[in-house]
């Protein structure tokens, strides 16, 4: 691709020892590119010339009740707070990194030791100075405490930042660590100024709601549950950007009205649209339309049916597989998302790329043939009225009945009856129960009170965010989202440290590889659908990017 | 109206707020759904969660909690949102005129329209515009508040166009003064009529009940006797006895409007109260529901002393033995 050669061509100064992927290390040093074309490129067919001016207004559901995205992860918070703030490094569609804050870094020690450049032209909104102080600050005092994600996966890690000038930091690590420059961006490491947030709580802080960033817009109003008004940051460290003059955001709780709010034309961007109305919106031929697995409140997700491994009647796998080969993905991709996203082909997302296994032998296919000899081999036998109780199945009283219950959120309602329908064609009784989030929450991982689940997992940029979590024996218990399984295998928790701690593209996959090919082994989990999300715009403007700057380089013509 | 009954009828106000404090103190704390795990979102480890319930004094017993909640009440320290981190009063005071502006105009939209509605069905028995006018009654009474809004943004707002699709003043607006003032009436229109419909519905039928049973009484036939005009007789002889009723009904549809808001505030984007107490309950975010519930308390059982008090003055027979 043409960004990456360019890169290639503007490297300068070669780095002492670079091994971490060949494109992160070569894009070390082209700050000059980093602005204005950067992060344009995957807006689908630019429909209209960039535009200097103009204002765009974007639907958003819920109010972010705060615009500071260092302490917190809420999707709410990051969709509106993200164009005022930068990360070190910004990630591009293909989820590379890319110079921000930092213009170049080099990686020593075999990925131990992280040293970070940073640009000596950045002000904060209020006029003051970037320096390394506000990156050893945001990390130390706030991301590491606040931001959940961050503080789980970084905390432990991370053994020091140093700060020998005002342009360099220095990230150490007691292991290498492979995935840093992963947890860098905007979304899972903002960096907020010290000299606005020092001695104050940061869960409190006024400067909350009148945030002070870097990033491509200031705040200008914010009317709680109304809208939020940002103006263009003239002293924009990326030249020529931003294009647009002012983002308003609408809150807009209900989906159905968001998407009335379109076609009225009262605003011109949605995160999202309910499947039934993406036809009508594709039909109407206003509109442009961009899909994208990446998302403020969660990147790369999965629906992801559970088994809870405590259970007596999940203990073997092969009644696990069996119910895997009941369920056609398929349909869940077309009934349930409209197509919004694929089936999912391996337990890591291939949204990240470097991870994602390819080919699995394993992975069960569509097949309720092979599913109904599994479970009479299993020892689950048909009774007459087509049910099926156990006959021989180890632990299970004989008699039982293959019942269980399939735990999932209100609006992921359309899973579960589809889930109950494709088992009861193999002799299996599914109970619904859907459940309020915070509920759900406690009773899968407080109380671990349910047989089966529907989860939708975001895998995040990088394995060590969303993906370990599910699968390590060391991480069972009462914390959201964590392995709702109850999986246990060393073996695989070997293989997560020694994925994490390898160094190099190659090296790299193939222990993801073989981790993907243990788990796909002994199905903990079904891997449903990797969703999408379809971003919708009046063909007039364009320039949009998925991450959370996605206005960063937007325009809109009057046309 | 004695002043006897007021001042009794004010003192029950106290016990009354009281219960409904403890009540949903208790209600919202022994619901499942734990606040520092909403908070986590996605991740957090142990260390996190601790370090959160301390912060928010989860960690307490819950009576210690009730207590130290019920004592910094009282010195009007309604505590700090565990989401926003900003002190209750301040989340919820700038939301409360957003509300009140969207209430009171259903409120005065409902008792005006429906009064009018009660006396044209009442003075026009078993003819065609009784029928029509109380058939549209019906079916107001009958619709969903969500069902109707959607209808109504479809049809009068994408449709013809004549009104905004959401929100409550146009997206970046500048405007002051009556250019905005005009605005937000304009926006306020189509969700005002659709909090207001089941009221009018409710009044109107009310009204049109009462005042039928008046003209039919022999004080009204006097007044006709006497050649009074019709108008007179409707409104001095009829009405001002069948409103009593209609009076206490008023009153007790205040909760039915607050509650409803609730769903007319997200169908059209309205930014009150009713979406930051669905969003708060969500998240667990306890000490902003419990202000919710404490401010719409106060303003029912305030709306329904109010009412009694009306009642007494209408009808002087009412008074405590």
């Amino acid at each position: 691709m043409a960004r990456r050669s360019a890169s290639a061509r503007l490297t300068a100064r070669p780095s002492r020892l670079i091994r971490r992927p060949a494109a992160t290390a070569i894009a070390a040093t082209l700050a000059l590119l980093a602005s204005a074309c950067a992060e344009q490129a995957p807006s689908g067919e630019p429909a209209a010339e960039p535009v200097k001016g103009g204002t765009l207004v974007v639907a958003i559901s819920e109010d972010p009740e705060l615009l500071n995205p260092a302490v917190t992860t809420s999707g709410a918070a990051h969709t509106a707070s993200e164009l005022l703030y930068n990360g070190l490094v910004g990630l591009n569609a293909q989820g590379e990194p890319q110079p921000e804050l930092a213009e170049s870094w080099q990686v020593d020690d075999d990925g131990a030791r992280y040293t970070f450049q940073l640009r000596d032209d950045v002000t904060w909104h209020d006029g003051e100075p970037f320096t390394s102080n506000d990156v050893k600050f945001a990390f130390e005092e706030v991301l590491l405490k606040y931001h959940s994600r961050t503080q789980a996966s970084l905390g432990e890690a991370l053994a020091a930042i140093e700060t020998p000038d005002e342009h360099t930091v220095v990230f150490t690590f007691d292991q290498p660590y492979g995935s840093l420059l992963q947890q860098l961006d905007v979304t899972e490491a903002p960096i907020v100024a010290k000299h606005v947030y020092q001695g104050g709580d940061p869960l409190e802080h006024p400067a909350n709601t009148k945030p002070i960033g870097t990033g491509p817009f200031t705040l200008e109003r914010y009317q709680p549950d109304a809208e939020i008004r940002f103006a263009a940051n003239e002293n924009y460290f990326k030249e020529d950007l931003p294009y647009l003059d002012t983002v308003v955001m609408r809150v807009i709780p209900d989906d159905a009205n968001q998407v009335v709010a379109l076609e009225s034309g009262e605003v011109q961007w949605l995160w999202g649209v309910p499947g039934p109305d993406l036809e009508r919106l594709r039909a109407d031929g206003r509109f442009e339309f961009l899909e994208t697995g990446v998302n403020p409140g969660g990147t790369n997700c999965i629906m992801t049916v559970t088994f809870n491994l405590d259970r007596p009647i999940f203990t073997d796998v092969d009644t696990r597989r069996a119910i895997a080969h009941a369920l056609d993905r398929q349909q869940y991709l077309d009934r349930v998302q409209f197509g919004q996203g694929k089936v999912a082909e391996a337990p890591i997302s291939s949204g990240i790329s470097f991870a994602h296994a390819e080919n699995l032998d394993d992975m069960p296919v569509h097949d309720p043939a092979r599913a109904e000899q599994l479970l009479d081999a299993a020892g689950w036998v048909r009774e007459g009225d087509g049910t099926r109780v156990a006959n021989g199945v180890d632990g299970v009283k004989d008699g039982t009945p293959l019942a269980f219950d399939f735990l999932h959120y209100p609006n992921f309602a359309d899973y579960g009856e589809l889930f109950r329908a494709q088992l009861r064609a193999i002799g299996a009784e599914v109970e619904l129960r859907p459940l309020e989030s915070t509920v759900f929450v406690e009773k899968v991982f407080t109380e671990r009170d349910f047989d089966t689940n529907v989860i939708s997992y975001c895998n995040g940029t990088d394995p060590e965010i969303g993906v370990k979590r599910m699968y390590l024996s060391s991480n069972i218990g009462p914390v959201p989202f964590s392995n709702a399984a109850g999986y246990r295998n060393p073996e695989v928790d070997r293989l997560f440290d020694e994925a994490r701690t390898t160094i190099g593209d190659d090296e790299r996959k193939a222990a993801y590889q073989r981790l993907q090919e243990a788990i796909v082994a002994d199905l903990p989990y079904v891997w449903l659908v990797e969703t999408t999300s379809t971003r919708v715009f009046p063909k007039r403007c364009g320039g949009f990017s998925h991450s959370g700057h996605f206005a960063e380089a937007a325009y809109c013509g009057t046309s | 109206m004695s002043w006897g009954y007021a001042v009794r009828r004010i003192a029950q106000l106290i016990p009354t707020v009281a219960a409904i404090l403890l009540a949903s103190f208790l209600l919202i704390h022994l619901a499942p759904g734990d606040p520092v795990l909403a908070l986590a979102g996605e991740h957090g480890d142990a260390e996190y969660y601790e370090f959160m319930r301390d912060k928010f004094g989860l960690d307490q017993p819950l009576h210690e909690q009730l207590l130290t909640y019920a004592g910094n009440v009282l010195t009007a320290d309604f505590g700090v949102s565990y989401v926003r981190g900003r002190p209750v009063l301040d989340v919820v005071l700038e939301r409360l005129p957003a509300t009140l502006l969207l209430t009171g105009a259903a409120l005065l939209l409902s008792t005006v329209a429906g009064l009018l509605a009660g006396v044209f069905t009442a003075t026009r028995r078993s003819r065609v515009p009784d029928l029509t006018v109380s058939g549209v009654l019906l079916t107001l009474y009958a619709a969903p508040v969500f069902w109707l809004g959607q209808l109504a943004i479809l049809a009068l707002a994408l449709g013809a166009g004549w009104f905004p699709v959401q929100g409550m003043s146009t997206a970046g607006s500048d405007a002051t003064g009556l250019a905005n003032a005009a605005d937000v009436a304009h926006h306020l229109a189509l969700p005002a009529i659709v909090l207001a419909s089941q009221e009018i519905a409710a009044v109107g039928r009310l009204t049109r009940v009462g005042l039928r049973d008046e003209l039919d009484s022999d004080h009204v036939r006097m007044a006709r006797a006497k050649g009074l005009a019709e108008a007179t007789v409707v409104v001095k002889y009829g009405l001002r006895r069948a409103l009593a009723p209609v009076v206490t009904v008023i009153g007790g549809r205040v909760g039915h409007l607050v509650a409803g808001a609730v769903i007319v505030e997200v169908v059209f984007g309205w930014p009150g109260l009713g979406r930051l107490l669905v969003t708060s309950t969500q998240s667990r975010d306890v000490p902003i529901v419990l202000g919710i519930f404490l401010l719409v308390a106060v303003t029912v059982v305030v709306a329904n002393v109010i009412t009694d008090l009306c009642y007494a003055w209408l009808d002087p027979r009412v008074r405590y033995r």
